[in-house]
């Protein structure tokens, strides 16, 4: 059996083409479906922002390629010649290599972010729970998960914030903590503005929006279910609040230092972490020289972000590392597989001479008591054990296909393998026919 | 000698856990740690079941308790914080205060007066009171090494490894107010066993010295003077969270100057080694 991989990513298409070939996590199941109509019933299908990939079980890698993509074509409605320029086909250990750097983070647009083995996690578990998923893919994904956890806490690849808003509201965190009985002022309502609302929303207390226009301020405000608060009583909001993200388009200072002082003289020494995104800078500078004020303008915010990222490429080989060995582990262990056919029919025939030996031999066995008997069923047995012992583990270490089909095809010629399954068969038939007439 | 190397070894895992971020190195150093509290609680009991009273008379006594104290006031902070990024900066102090006493010699029998209960209020009061200054004083170092860093706007090894100013204040205040609460209740403590062995000890040429004006005694109401501002200008006249934790690091100084040379060179009231 191989692993095969079809998909596109954000490395290969574009946005307008990964919208056109994405399938939402409650089509999945029926993907699958289809899928299984088309002979490929053994399958995760991991659809993503970034990413849609198929990951199938064959005999055959080519021709299942090949099902996967008309299947995925025809179930999206696209014609192949659009996405065909985008979609990469992998089998085996290289299929595996790529499922393990996406879920390691290697293959994110931002490497090391966290939701993606998120996502793989729950791509598996809808596959094993609408159609079950065979022993291949049960180590793959286990695999994943496991180099997943492993990359992000062994190598620090996912740590630092990569992103402005998130690396305001971490520094925000090491300044408060915890931040849900923490309150946030935003000026203005233009994008950036309503990023960094949107960021801060979903860990603080409370959200008030200040803006001169009050029309876009009470559009931002529902959509975090914040509160709208007047221009002029902007720093009456300040005095409440423990963050304030300034990002309005205002050519001049919107916090001076003198209004500043104002605000803090009524805080009573509790600290504020002030954000300044916009540019020119709406907070003047002088204000971060107070001692309760931790300021940060844009150009701060994006060299921690750099930094961040520079540190994140540095663990980038670690990580890759640990995915190789992780490929060596599951690629051995897929090859020793293929030998188990092999191995279990050399064992069969070793089995049946042995119990064919100690029938021909069972009258002169009988003059000997029971546990004597028993001794030489169990010498007989260990015997074939450590004659097949060295074939067994030979076998399964022939690391390319070709050597393995003819270690296997001379084998099966030597002892006659076939022709041992063909009669096991033939007497599993006839019993089945014999208790078929009773 | 072997406590010593039993912290030293702890701080060693502390070191590793701040250096590699590993949990593993964090449950290895909270561990060693545990086994070395629970260790040298074996020792201080033995002691004290030799002697009859805890071995706190004398240098090494004192000190071996006061370092027993400060590491059971360390693992309970880090137990019910979770957080172990400031055991690098506190394990040390255990291991040169041990290894100080390490060749020391335990006191073998104390005079009369030192069992009465109120000396074990005051000593052992007074000693946790200073193990809290002292715990204090570590996580106030923390909390400007990690405010520096914010100012400056660079986050750094201590933004990447310490608790949240916001925690660290709290640690502070902590650690201070329950200071200053046993340093109240050492004094009192004191002051009531001196009364009750005034009588005993009327030839004790110590006895004349135990009054304000004796310099140990003078430092130590000095420091629940300057504790004593710190938890009230906090509570009640906005002190910043930095000015606390640079005041807590200034009270352990004051501390540390009685522990140290205003008790072996001044002091005339308070020698019973």
């Amino acid at each position: 059996m191989h692993l095969v991989l079809v998909g596109l990513s954000h490395h290969t298409a574009p946005l307008e083409v990964r919208e056109r070939i994405g399938i939402s996590r409650s089509m999945v199941p029926a993907a699958l479906d289809r899928l299984a109509t088309d002979g490929c019933d053994d399958a995760v299908l991991l659809s993503t922002c970034n990413r849609t990939e198929v990951y199938a079980v064959a005999a055959d890698p080519a021709l299942m390629g090949e099902r996967i993509i008309g299947c995925l074509a025809d179930y999206r409605g696209v014609s192949r010649e659009d996405i065909d320029a985008a979609l990469y086909v992998r089998t085996d250990a290289d299929a595996a290599r790529h499922l393990f750097r996406v879920s390691a983070g290697l293959d994110s647009l931002v490497v090391g972010e966290p939701e993606i083995l998120g996502q793989v996690k729950d791509a598996y578990k809808v596959a094993s729970e609408s159609r079950g998923t065979g022993s291949v893919i049960n180590r793959l994904f286990h695999g994943a998960f496991a180099i997943g956890k492993r990359v992000r806490t062994d190598t620090g690849l996912a740590e630092g914030a990569v992103s402005l808003s998130y690396a305001a509201v971490t520094l925000a965190r090491k300044i408060f903590g915890d931040l849900a009985r923490r309150k946030v002022v935003v000026f203005g309502a233009g994008e950036m503005a309503r990023l960094s609302a949107l960021h801060f929303h979903q860990h603080v207390a409370g959200t008030t929006v200040a803006t001169r226009r009050q029309d876009r301020g009470e559009v931002l405000a529902a959509e975090i279910h914040g509160q709208v608060a007047p221009w002029d009583a902007r720093f009456d909001a300040l005095v409440d609040a423990d963050i304030l993200v300034s990002a309005t388009g205002s050519p001049e200072l919107v916090l001076t230092d003198t209004d500043m002082r104002r605000v803090l003289a009524a805080r009573r020494g509790r600290p504020m972490f002030v954000v300044d995104l916009a540019v020119p800078r709406d907070v003047a500078p002088e204000i971060g020289a107070l001692e309760e004020v931790f300021l940060y303008n844009i150009d701060d915010l994006r060299g921690i972000v750099q930094e961040n990222l520079a540190r994140r490429q540095d663990a980038v080989s670690k990580a890759e590392r640990l995915v190789n060995d992780e490929v060596s582990a599951w690629y051995a262990w897929l090859r020793s597989r293929a030998a188990i056919p092999t191995v279990v029919a050399l064992r069969t025939r070793f089995e049946r001479v042995r119990q064919a030996e100690l029938d021909r031999l069972a009258p002169r066995l009988a003059a000997l008591g029971p546990e004597a008997r028993d001794r030489v069923d169990e010498i007989t047995r260990l015997m074939v054990e450590k004659l097949l012992l060295t074939p067994t583990e030979q076998l399964k270490a022939i690391d390319d296909h070709d050597t393995m089909d003819a270690c296997s095809a001379a084998l099966r010629r030597l002892f006659a393998l076939d022709e041992d399954a063909a009669a096991a068969e033939a007497d599993r038939a006839d019993a089945a026919r014999r208790g078929t007439r009773r | 000698m072997s406590l010593a190397v039993l912290y030293a070894a702890t701080f060693g895992a502390y070191v590793w856990h701040f250096s590699s971020q590993k949990a593993l190195a964090g449950r290895i150093a909270t561990g060693l740690l545990l086994v070395s509290v629970l260790v040298h609680t074996f020792v201080l009991g033995m002691y004290t079941m030799d002697l009859g009273v805890p071995p706190m008379a004398g240098r090494t006594g004192a000190v071996s308790t006061f370092v027993w104290m400060l590491a059971i006031a360390y693992l309970s902070v880090e137990l019910s914080t979770d957080e172990r990024g400031i055991g690098i900066f506190v394990t040390p102090l255990l291991v040169a205060l041990q290894g100080l006493v390490a060749h020391g010699a335990m006191p073998t029998d104390v005079p009369e007066y030192f069992r009465a209960p109120f000396v074990a209020v005051h000593v052992g009061a007074l000693l946790f009171a200073y193990a809290s200054f002292a715990l204090a004083c570590v996580i106030g170092i923390t909390y400007v090494l990690l405010f520096r860093e914010l100012k400056r706007r660079t986050p750094g090894v201590f933004f990447q490894r310490l608790p949240s100013l916001q925690v660290l204040d709290r640690m502070n205040m902590r650690a201070v107010g329950i200071g200053w609460l046993l340093l109240t209740i050492g004094l009192v403590g004191g002051a009531v066993w001196l009364r009750d062995v005034s009588i005993h000890m009327a030839d004790d040429p110590r006895l004349p010295h135990m009054t304000i004006t004796d310099p140990k005694i003078l430092m130590a109401v000095i420091t629940w003077v300057v504790y004593g501002i710190l938890l009230g200008t906090r509570r009640w006249a906005g002190l910043t969270p930095r000015r606390a934790a640079w005041l807590s690091a200034l009270g352990f100084a004051i501390v540390l100057l009685n522990f140290l040379p205003v008790a072996y060179f001044f002091a005339r009231s308070h020698n019973f080694a």
